[in-house]
Order: structure tokens, then C-alpha cells, then sequence
């Protein structure tokens, strides 16, 4: 999951948040981060390695900007 | 740039008393570089303001100049760069330099028409500069087609010089009617009502032009600078902010860019000899802000109008009916000083002209050992055996090949003006849409090898390369901006670089009769070892076409036509894509400015235009002639056959030098055979050299003919193949 760190501005996120989410009532959303989210089907037998090998391609491959954003790599399943 | 001891010391003597936190930062922003122009305001007076052909409406000194079209009509339009955001992240840092120059144009309540990108980028097979030059490209190309202003023209240059740091200048043109245009000039009065609308403010962007301003680091402290464009807000304020502007609502209207908030009061009070009275608290923030970071956050998208008690209802409603935020944070007074309130507690209290215009620094220009490489002869070459070899080589640099790849992702199109879009024409040419069939050209063009072997003559070059690309589509040249991108001013080796370049545009300018109306200075383009990119000017120039429909492109258009050359060849292959691309050598001398060749040659080409006795013309330029011809043929799908016998030359011994020297003051034209005795005539009245050396064929090849004998051919497939797949070649791996 890539989003924007947290001092930067998400206009994406804020369009949702104020366009969509305030304006039906959901009033209680105090906030809305848009961002991406990518799949990796990894051939790994250990999760961490798996982890790891993800972190360095978007790292390496600039699959994300280090100085704009976050990413959170997991396992999904 | 942080403040030096004598700023601090000067600013103590300015107050009379120790400065607040607020009062430094505010200084801070506004002394910077990047909004106060301390190093090189001395410098930039030497450009010409006016020309005897163009009717100047607002020239320097605004957030954009204006100048007259037509009898009623002005044209806005003005250039930025955004090189250090667009290195730290390429994406959102170009976005918001189109941001930022669309609001620019609409500060003297045009709409904006097109944009256009120069584009100075690394090696597009450093993985670290591609990945650069697709973030460019694309935050440009998101922007630019959300908030439905056309990109239709730019120039792009591939160096490995500015692998780490691109330069990134964008420009916008607007149009708007002079009635609109004088109602925002009209400026504020004592008790008019400072409005921001706009994005909310917030921590974004904190003293980003001091950042623009030093050096780049190598490390992520950088990230406060970062900002992130919105143009959904941009557009509703471009909507928003017309309006306001036709209905004659707004007494100025202001840009909140580099310096925010207090660059932007400051520079209006300083101008119009008022004082203001401010309450920081009553702005719409996205967060809890300190009265500081109020003060000079560069959060983006907000812009400042400046409205009286009476019309303030009905701007109100527009703003609201946009759905624009707005808050109205302070009010004009005869004080002079900007005194800024926070909850009822006074911050800040600093005279408003001593802040706006810092005093000027005097900086120590010297030329560096390696300027040496561009005042010899260059070294001497062995002349290819193989010609349409080296033609078809120099086609497929990066520098001189179809630019599809970065243009096709923008929307070119939007809005219907463009008659000439990319790739057809040297420049573009847009319509008014007033159903007059009245239009305009614009083109942007600097050559980075040039500036930084020979920065006078390279810069001289960039503006008559773009008078000569106006020109070629038959629109007469009106006024440039300007935009130098330099090193670091502290160090003379990098700071003779860009005083050459400003008096090398102003030399050229003044010999064109072009005024330069407005310009940028950009410094601190090194890299985090001290090494200055290639000093790049880059100019903007716009032209007046009084039918579009008659707009000259730069493909041939029928067989049979006569191919002609304009201007004299010199043996000139100093700084040539040719020495480049085929022999791997920057250096030597480049080619002489002709400023007096020049207004011969374009008075010819648009004599000519004006009577319909060309069907396209084309400038030579980066590449030669060989590179010219190419050019015409692969965008037309012709052929074409050229006799280099019949080219006129002075000294020239070889044939490499004929079909690659980069000579100023050319242009291939495109002539109907029955067009030839006027052709022959006008030339000889306007002294102008021209010479047919060919014709238009249908036969899917170039042949080059000497001595008799045919010395070369170079099939069309071969070429397109050469000049279209070589960029997203080099790009896409």
C-alpha cells in the first residue's frame, strides 16, 4: 500500500473525504488517504523473504518516491 | 537561503529594534533568491522593455506581463521553473510549476489558452533520470488535462548533466480583453479588503523558495518543501477568479506562490505606497497553523484579491458559487508597514517597502578554466564515409527526434484553438475564437550545450532560434520571456555563466526588436556535490498571425514544390548534435548570433507567407539542413531530391559540414514552382541570400546530389523509423 506521508497533502483523499463521504452525513470520517495498492503474486516459501524481495522492488524500481510516501508491504494471503 | 549576518543587521537597523520570529521568517522568504532577485536584478535591467512593434501593456515587475495582440485584445504569458521540487519529486514538482504559472496569467484576469514544458532532463537510460522524466511528463500531463489547458508546445534536451537535477520551466499564455485587464490593474486604496481564496493553508510547503534557493541536499529533510498540486481547486479558481476579473469586481489580483502570504502583501503595498493591517487568524487553514507558518507557507492554489467594501457581496457569491474557500484577513492602510495581528496580539510590524526590495547583493563573475573549450575552433573530425549513415544518426539523438512520446500524453487539443499542434508546425498556433480567423504562435527553445560552452553567444542563439521558429509559421514575433537557469550566484565561475546568458538575451533582443517582458532567474541548479547543471536561457516568445488559416507548417506539402534555403552556411560545427551524436565531442566554437542576417531572412519568409507564395517552412536548426529536410520529409510522408551544389556557403570545404552546420539566420521553404519569379524578386528587394536547391518528390526517399553524382539516399521508412521510435526507445526499457 503506497499513500502520501503524513505531512503531505492528498488532494484525492480530501475530494473524497469533503465530496463524498461528509456531504451523505458519514460525519463521524475525520479524515480520508487515498493512495495505491498493488498485489504481488511472489514465488517464496518464507513470508519474510517474500517481504523483503517486495520492499526492495518498489524501493529499487521506484514503484514509490521515498520522500513522498509511505509504503506498508504485507502478506495478503 | 538563510539569512547572512549583514541581512540580520539590516534588518535590525530597518525595525530599529531586535526582529520577531515572524519578522525573520518573513524576511527570510522575501529576501530569498527566488522571490527578491538580489543577485541578479542589477543584470536583468539590461533587457530591453519595449520595441518599436509591440504595444507593451504590462510589462515587468507583475506576477506576468501583458501585451497587445490585436486593437482590444491582450495576450498574458509568462515563464517559471520548477527544477529543485521536480528533483525532490518529479511528479507533484512539475504539477505545481504548471499550477503556479497558470495563476500567474490569471492574476490580470486572463483566461489561460496553452501551455508549454521546457524540458532539460538526464539520460534517459540513467535509471535515476528516467525515472525523473516520466514523473516530469506525467505530473505535467495530470495537471494540464484536469484543469483543461492545452499543452501544445515545448523543447526538450537529454543531458546527463542534469541526471540528479532537471530543469523543469513552464509557460502558460492567457488571453484577455483590455477592458478586463485595466479594471485589475486599477490597484488597491487605503481601505480596500484583502481576500484569499483558495486552498486552505497548511504546513506544506514551508519556506519552499528558501529551499529553491540553496543547494540540493542528499537527504529527506527536504520533505516540508514538498508540495502537492490540486487541480481541482485550480480550475474552480481559474473559473472563480475570470469571472470576478470580467465582472470588473477585483482591483488587483495576486498570486500566492513563492514567499506566500507575505511575499505577496508585501510586494502589493511596497507598489502601490500602502501600508496593510492583517489578522492571520481569520484565514482558512487545513490545520492549527503558528502565526509564522501562516505567514510563509507555500501551500498551493491561492491566490489574493484585492476587492473594495462595495463589490464585496458579489464576489462573495461567486466564490461561494464555485464553492471556492475564502476568508477575508485584512484591510489597506496609509501606514506603509505591514502589521500582522494573531489573536489579537501583534506579531509583526515591518515597513513594507524595505521588506519587498532587499538590498541588491554585487556578485563576482569570473569565467571558469573549461569556458576555454568553447572560445577554439572545434577539434578536427574524420569526415563520415557513409553520410546518410550520420544524417540518420543525428535523426535518432534524443535531442533532435520526435517528441510524440512526452507530447501524446498531453492533451493538445482542448479548448479547439490549436491549428498547428505539435510536430506539424515550429511553433503552434492557436485561434482567438472570435471567428476572425486572428490567431497567435508560441514556441519555447534554449539549447543547454550551447549555454554552456559559449553562455552569450548560446543564449543569443535561444532567442533567435525562437524569433526564427515563430517567424517560420508566418506569424510576426512580439515580445519573449525569459527564464535562466544557473548555477550557484556565491560562486563566480557559476555566476559568469549567468551573467552572460542575460546579456547575451539582451543583446539579441534589442538587435530583434523583441522587448522581453518578463523572466525568471532560477539559481542553485548543482547537483549535491557543487557541480552547476548546464546553464540553460530559455525562451518564450509569442507572435501575431493575422490568419491563422494561412499559418505555414513545417512539412512539405506537395510534390513538384520547389525546396529553397534562406541564409548563408558558415563551416559552423562547434556544440553541433552532428559533433554529438556522431563523434562524441561538446566542445568548440558555436555558431556566431547574425541578428542583421535574421531580420533579413524573416522579413523575407514572412513576405513571402503574407502572399501566399510559400506552403511550409521550417528553420534550421540542432542538426544541420540534413536534419531540416528530414524533418519536412518524415513529417509530410514525402520525398524529396537536394542538389548541395546549390547551397549558398561561404568556407565551407566538406560535405559534413554542409549538411550538419547549425548556422544561425536559415530556413528551408517550401516554394510553388509558379511562386518562383516573386520568390526571386522579394529576395532580391529584402537583401535576403536564397538559393533552390531542390524539389518536393513522391518518392519515399531524401537523395542528396553533388559534383553531378548522387552521394546519398536515405529512404523515408528508414528515417521515420529513425525519428520516431528513437525516444520512446530510449525511455521505454
Amino acid at each position: 500500500m503506497i499513500t502520501s506521508k503524513k505531512g503531505v497533502r492528498d488532494p484525492e483523499g480530501e475530494a473524497i473525504h469533503r465530496q463524498l463521504v461528509l456531504k451523505k452525513g458519514y460525519d463521524r470520517v475525520k479524515g480520508v488517504r487515498a493512495g495505491k495498492y498493488l498485489l504481488f503474486l511472489v514465488d517464496e516459501e518464507d513470508p519474510q523473504r517474500a517481504l523483503s524481495y517486495v520492499r526492495e522492488l518498489c524501493e529499487k524500481l521506484r514503484i514509490y518516491n521515498p520522500v513522498v510516501h509511505d509504503i506498508e508491504v504485507r502478506i495478503h494471503s | 537561503m538563510p539569512l547572512s549576518r549583514e541581512d540580520i543587521e539590516e534588518i535590525r537597523r530597518i525595525l530599529g529594534r531586535e526582529p520577531t520570529r515572524e519578522e525573520l521568517a518573513m524576511f527570510e522568504a522575501q529576501w530569498s533568491e527566488h522571490c527578491s532577485y538580489r543577485s541578479s536584478r542589477r543584470l536583468l535591467k539590461l533587457l530591453p522593455e519595449e520595441g518599436s512593434r509591440t504595444r507593451v501593456l504590462v510589462g515587468r515587475g507583475r506576477d506576468a506581463p501583458a501585451i497587445e495582440l490585436f486593437p482590444g485584445v491582450a495576450i498574458v504569458f509568462k515563464i517559471e521553473s520548477h527544477n529543485h521540487p521536480s528533483a525532490v519529486d518529479p511528479y507533484n514538482g512539475a504539477a505545481t510549476g504548471i499550477g503556479g504559472i497558470v495563476r500567474d496569467v490569471l492574476t490580470l484576469g486572463a483566461k489561460p489558452i496553452a501551455l508549454l514544458d521546457m524540458l532539460y532532463l538526464g539520460d534517459p537510460r540513467n535509471p535515476h533520470a528516467n525515472w525523473i522524466a516520466r514523473g516530469v511528463v506525467k505530473g505535467i500531463s495530470d495537471y494540464g488535462n484536469r484543469i483543461g489547458v492545452p499543452t501544445v508546445a515545448g523543447d526538450t534536451w537529454f543531458d546527463p548533466a542534469f541526471n540528479k537535477q532537471p530543469l523543469v520551466n513552464v509557460a502558460c499564455v492567457g488571453i484577455v480583453d483590455t477592458k478586463t485587464l485595466a479594471s485589475v490593474l486599477r490597484g488597491p486604496r487605503e481601505g480596500d479588503l484583502v481576500l484569499i481564496a483558495g486552498n486552505p493553508t497548511g504546513r506544506d510547503g514551508l519556506l519552499g523558495s528558501s529551499f529553491a534557493s540553496k543547494p540540493l541536499e542528499d537527504s529527506d529533510s527536504d520533505i516540508a518543501a514538498v508540495q502537492v498540486g490540486d487541480p481541482l481547486m485550480e480550475k474552480l479558481l481559474i473559473d472563480a477568479v475570470t469571472e470576478i476579473a470580467r465582472r470588473g469586481l477585483a482591483k488587483l489580483i495576486k498570486d500566492l506562490g513563492g514567499g506566500g502570504l507575505t511575499t505577496a502583501i508585501s510586494e502589493v503595498a511596497a507598489d502601490h505606497n500602502l501600508g496593510v493591517e492583517l489578522h492571520l487568524d481569520a484565514l482558512h487553514t487545513r490545520q492549527e497553523l503558528t502565526p509564522l507558518e501562516i505567514l510563509v507557507s507555500e501551500s498551493q492554489e491561492r491566490m489574493l484579491l484585492v476587492v473594495d467594501e462595495s463589490s464585496l457581496p458579489e464576489v462573495e457569491k461567486i466564490l461561494r458559487r464555485y464553492e471556492v474557500p475564502y476568508s477575508i484577513i485584512g484591510r489597506f492602510d496609509g501606514s506603509g508597514r505591514i502589521r500582522a495581528f494573531f489573536k489579537g496580539r501583534l506579531v509583526a510590524d515591518v515597513p513594507a517597502r524595505e521588506l519587498a526590495k532587499p538590498r541588491t547583493l554585487y556578485r563576482e563573475a569570473r569565467p571558469p578554466i573549461e569556458a576555454l573549450k568553447g572560445i577554439a575552433p572545434p577539434p578536427p573530425v574524420r569526415e563520415p564515409e557513409d553520410l546518410a549513415k550520420a544524417a540518420l544518426k543525428v535523426l535518432s539523438s534524443p535531442n533532435i527526434a520526435s517528441k510524440r512520446w512526452i507530447y501524446e500524453q498531453y492533451d493538445h487539443e482542448v479548448g479547439i484553438r490549436t491549428v498547428l499542434k505539435p510536430g506539424y508546425g515550429d511553433a503552434a498556433v492557436l485561434r482567438l475564437l472570435d471567428g476572425s480567423g486572428r490567431g497567435l504562435a508560441v514556441k519555447g527553445d534554449a539549447n543547454p550545450r550551447y549555454t554552456s560552452l559559449n553562455p552569450f553567444s548560446g543564449a543569443a542563439n535561444s532567442v533567435a532560434e525562437c524569433f526564427r521558429n515563430l517567424v517560420a509559421t508566418g506569424a510576426q514575433p512580439l515580445a519573449i520571456v525569459d527564464e535562466i537557469n544557473a548555477g550557484n550566484p556565491e560562486k563566480p565561475h557559476h555566476y559568469w555563466f549567468f551573467d552572460q546568458m542575460v546579456k547575451g538575451v539582451a543583446w539579441m533582443a534589442s538587435e530583434l526588436d523583441l522587448p522581453v517582458v518578463g523572466g525568471k532567474v532560477s539559481f542553485y541548479n548543482e547537483d549535491a556535490s557543487g557541480r552547476q547543471v548546464k546553464p540553460t536561457a530559455t525562451i518564450v516568445g509569442v507572435g501575431r498571425i493575422d490568419n491563422v488559416e494561412r499559418a505555414l507548417p513545417a512539412c512539405f506539402s506537395q510534390p513538384r514544390n520547389l525546396i529553397a534555403i534562406v541564409g548563408v552556411t558558415y563551416p559552423e560545427l562547434g556544440g553541433s548534435e552532428y559533433l554529438y551524436a556522431v563523434h562524441g565531442i561538446e566542445a568548440g566554437e558555436v555558431p556566431r548570433p547574425r541578428p542583421a542576417s535574421e531580420l533579413r531572412a524573416a522579413s523575407l519568409v514572412l513576405d513571402l507567407a503574407s502572399r501566399g507564395a510559400i506552403a511550409s517552412a521550417h528553420d534550421i536548426g540542432s542538426g544541420g539542413l540534413a536534419t531540416a529536410i528530414l524533418e519536412a520529409c518524415v513529417c509530410s510522408g514525402l520525398g524529396a531530391s537536394v542538389d548541395l551544389d546549390m547551397v549558398p556557403s561561404r568556407g565551407i570545404e566538406r560535405l559534413d559540414q554542409l549538411l550538419f552546420s547549425e548556422t544561425q539566420a536559415r530556413y528551408i521553404i517550401e516554394v510553388p514552382r509558379e511562386a518562383l519569379p516573386t520568390l526571386e524578386r522579394l529576395a532580391r528587394e529584402r537583401g535576403a541570400r536564397v538559393a533552390v536547391i531542390g524539389e518536393v518528390r513522391d518518392s519515399g526517399e531524401v537523395e542528396l546530389r553533388s559534383g553531378g553524382k548522387r552521394i546519398a539516399s536515405i529512404g523515408l521508412e528508414e528515417a521515420r523509423e529513425a525519428y520516431e521510435s528513437s525516444l520512446p526507445r530510449a525511455l521505454e526499457w
